[in-house]
């Protein structure tokens, strides 16, 4: 009797698979999200005080996550060489800050500024319950270009105080 | 013969006013016969337009908020009125189990009063209680529509006794019954709590004994314990803005004692 129940379900069973191969019975996390999570990019810190380095610290109440995004800008150029970030939270947000520190490299700090969460989400196709971790990532960007322009105008504003001395 | 009747009628009667607090039970409001032949199979189906009517008769003409919404329920089964404090939700004199009022709150089904500070021990006492009467267990003997309102009084009892028990949860949903709205999808920068919270969460991530995970616990227990307190001054103040505040800096201890706890 078991066998002859067990060797019914296995043709539907096999039917399932064979007439939806895309079909995804569990919601599971996106393979990109478990990549990112398993080998993260990025890890680490810099020195908060370095002028050529910014810091982005922002945090998700709602579910307590909070994640710290630095980069690493060329003064020259104004182009971003470096990028790492540390973050607590879930899968979804430890992967979307991977992803933005790899996207933030290489390019203008006008450019990152437009880097939409919603790209984020796309990139690792993050269901509408984890929206909110890309969001975070945008805004850690937003805040790390911001901390570094305020750290540059503060020692901008310090250099052109001394010559005035130097000259009296 | 003429006594039956009456009762019937009687029982149809508050049978209807339950009817807008009540989407399983399924009823045409213009054909009162089926309700006097005693059934316990699923009443016709109505369609969405009637049902909305339903929905807008005027019920036993009290306001949804008021606390004590018990002045006119009465058993859909014996047509015994239900008491005049404390949540309906089990019939005193024929046990049956009532449908869900979703105007009843957490704190009227355990009889507490709506505030912050509760005796956290009574909770499961009369949580028992109330599954003694309620769980799906113990009906299965009983019509459909008895075993539809069982899952549902069970499970909202179970949510409540859940919300209640945690004080974080406790304090979340009395700013829900106050209808201060967080908004979950923003995102803070208050640097110098999220340098605290940052720091908390390294310092349990390189903890390298369990010594010194404990210190690290019983220091957070503390400021969440401080933050707590904090809560409800600011809920009695009605300063609700400060509420939400301290409702966050709670959030972020919880989750750093969930690690702590992980890893121990």
């Amino acid at each position: 009797m078991l066998r002859l129940v067990g060797k019914r379900l296995v043709p539907q069973t096999q039917v399932q698979t064979l007439g939806t191969p895309t079909l995804r019975l569990r919601r599971r996390y996106h393979e990109r999200v478990v990549d990112h999570y398993n080998n993260p990019r990025n890890v680490g810190s810099f020195d908060k005080e370095d002028p050529t380095v910014g810091t982005g610290l922002v945090g998700a109440p709602a579910c307590g996550d909070v994640m710290k995004l630095q980069i690493k800008v060329d003064q020259h150029s104004g182009k971003i060489v470096d990028a790492c970030f540390k973050t607590f939270g879930c899968g979804s947000a430890i992967a979307s800050s991977s992803v933005a520190t790899e996207w933030v490299k290489g390019k203008h700090m006008e450019e990152v500024l437009s880097i939409k969460n919603t790209e984020i989400a796309k990139h690792l196709s993050l269901p509408p319950v984890k929206l909110h971790c890309s969001m975070l990532a945008e805004d850690a960007i937003k805040a790390a270009v911001k901390d570094y322009e305020s750290k540059k105008a503060k020692n901008g504003s310090s250099d052109a105080s001394s010559p005035k001395v130097a000259e009296a | 013969m003429w006594n039956r009747r009456k009762h019937l009628l009687l029982s149809s009667l508050s049978l209807l006013r339950h009817i807008s607090s009540t989407p399983l039970l399924r009823l045409h409001p213009l054909k009162p016969s089926p309700l006097l032949s005693p059934s316990n199979s699923f009443l016709p189906p109505i369609d969405s337009q009637l049902r909305n009517n339903l929905l807008d008769l005027p019920r036993c003409g009290f306001p949804r908020n008021l606390s004590s919404s018990n002045s006119c329920s009465s058993c859909w089964n014996c047509g015994a009125v239900g008491p005049t404090s404390g949540a309906f939700l089990a019939c005193g004199s024929c046990g049956a189990v009532q449908p869900v009022d979703s105007s009843v709150d957490y704190f009227q089904i355990f009889g507490m009063k709506k505030m912050y500070e509760i005796e956290e021990g009574d909770l499961e006492g009369i949580y028992k209680d109330w599954q003694k009467k309620l769980h799906p267990d113990l009906v299965h003997s009983k019509s459909e529509k008895e075993k539809g309102f069982a899952a549902e009084q069970s499970a909202r009892v179970i949510d409540a006794y859940r919300t209640l028990k945690n004080p974080l949860s406790r304090a979340l949903y009395l700013l829900k019954l106050e209808q201060i709205h967080v908004d979950e999808e923003k995102t803070v920068s208050d640097p110098d709590l999220l340098m605290e919270m940052m720091e908390m969460r390294e310092a349990v991530e390189e903890a390298k004994d369990t010594q010194s995970l404990y210190e690290i616990q019983s220091k957070v227990k503390k400021k969440l314990d401080s933050w707590s307190n904090s809560f409800k001054e600011a809920l009695n103040k009605q300063d609700f803005d400060s509420a939400v505040n301290c409702t966050q800096r709670m959030k972020y201890y919880e989750r750093a004692l969930e690690e702590i706890t992980k890893k121990l």
